[in-house]
């Protein structure tokens, strides 16, 4: 290992050195006083490079961390809030809509959906055990009254139909029972006066505030149903 | 939380004087090196679950800071004439021979070119290997070794050719 090589190196780092250049640096006096001169150089470059450090500085960089992260914390708090607000605010459109919106686009499908859900509910030879007064408390509500008992009323009593409260009463017929529906009237649900699907047939009248629906099997006579019922209704304001 | 705030309390602790003391070397300026410091703690503490290996942890904020400083110049041109006698803090006027003799060294330190004080200070300030110091300033290990060499050898002249004229000032 050449003189100029290991002053080098000793120059670029003292305090590396390899075997090969402690067994030279042994070997050699003058390679020796170099060493200790760089070394003697290095503590002085080392002293002047150690410059004082503010005193304060250590507190000063954990004030204003603190400072920072309690700035970071509070927008942290304000994003969540509103991130918060606006889940449950689409919650609630959600909840609103799925609760309040129609399922169907008219009247008959929902007539005949409903129909269908129930009919194991009512047998046509069923006992009549609802009386006109009760019949006509519940017709209240709807702003109308029935006359006269007309036919065999099985079952009266309030429904949701599609959202809307409404007045479900179910009456004996020639073979099968027949229903009838009071809905108010809802803008969003498309009337049609006569619907049908392959067993069940329906008839809709349209009164100042409310329809009525008769739903039943496709032999009843529902022509005459509607007129007995257009005959022994009486609408109130 | 908590225990990220006490892993930067005590990086805050053990480095933050070393980095001050290599802003310092960096800009020759106490205050914009007390700036630089702070800038760099507070991405330090942004980025703290960036830092795996807390080896590591004093070369990645030497990177920060060093990303620090550039942006200090792309914002504005310090027009200091470079290396002046006005940039170098005068520490106490009562200083001993010890004091009279770092304040000298630290002239000289102040007048080498850049590219031999910074590797320099990361040597001896940092105690980083020419290796780390490579990957650091993203040079060569050659390049680097060749700068401190050139580095301590301005000082080591200087110094030898310096006596003299201290010898004047202690009379």
């Amino acid at each position: 290992m050449d003189d100029l090589h290991i002053r080098r190196s000793i120059l670029a780092d003292p305090k590396a050195r390899d075997e090969a250049m402690n067994e030279a640096i042994k070997n050699d006096p003058a390679k020796q006083k170099f060493v200790h001169e760089i070394d003697a150089l290095d503590e002085k470059i080392a002293q002047a490079m150690n410059i004082p450090v503010p005193d304060d500085l250590y507190n000063k960089l954990i004030l204003r961390q603190t400072l920072a992260s309690h700035q970071q914390q509070k927008s942290k708090t304000r994003v969540r809030l509103a991130m918060a607000a606006s889940v449950a605010f689409v919650m609630g459109l959600t909840v609103n809509f799925m609760m309040f919106s129609s399922t169907y686009k008219n009247l008959g499908d929902y007539a005949i959906a409903h129909v269908d859900h129930e009919a194991s509910h009512f047998s046509n030879t069923d006992q009549a055990n609802v009386t006109l007064a009760s019949l006509n408390d519940k017709m209240a509500s709807f702003k109308g009254s029935f006359d006269s008992t007309f036919g065999t009323l099985i079952f009266a009593d309030y429904c949701r139909f599609d959202g809307s409260k409404s007045l479900h009463l179910v009456f004996q017929g020639e073979s099968s029972p027949v229903n009838v529906f009071i809905v108010p009237n809802d803008d969003e649900i498309e009337f049609n006066a006569k619907f049908a699907n392959e067993t069940l047939e329906g008839r809709s009248l349209n009164f100042n505030h409310s329809n009525v629906i008769v739903v039943g099997d496709k032999k009843e006579p529902l022509n005459q149903w509607q007129e007995r019922i257009n005959n022994n209704i009486t609408w109130s304001i | 939380m908590a225990t990220k705030q006490v892993r930067y309390e005590a990086l805050v602790k053990a480095l933050h004087a070393d980095l001050y003391r290599y802003a310092y070397w960096l800009c020759h300026d106490k205050h914009v090196a007390e700036d630089l410091v702070q800038e760099t703690f507070l991405r330090a503490w942004r980025a703290l679950d960036s830092l795996k290996d807390e080896k590591a942890a004093k070369s990645w904020l030497i990177t920060i800071l060093r990303r620090e400083n550039a942006r200090r110049f792309e914002r504005k041109r310090f027009d200091m004439s470079e290396y002046e006698e006005a940039t170098i803090t005068d520490v106490k006027a009562t200083s001993n021979e010890q004091e009279i003799e770092n304040q000298w060294l630290r002239e000289k330190i102040a007048q080498m070119p850049e590219e031999y004080r910074e590797p320099l200070v990361l040597q001896v300030i940092g105690g980083f290997s020419g290796e780390e110091i490579a990957k650091m300033l993203s040079l060569n290990k050659n390049t680097v070794m060749t700068r401190l060499f050139r580095a301590r050898n301005q000082l080591k002249e200087a110094v030898d050719s310096e006596p003299k004229l201290r010898g004047l000032h202690n009379g």
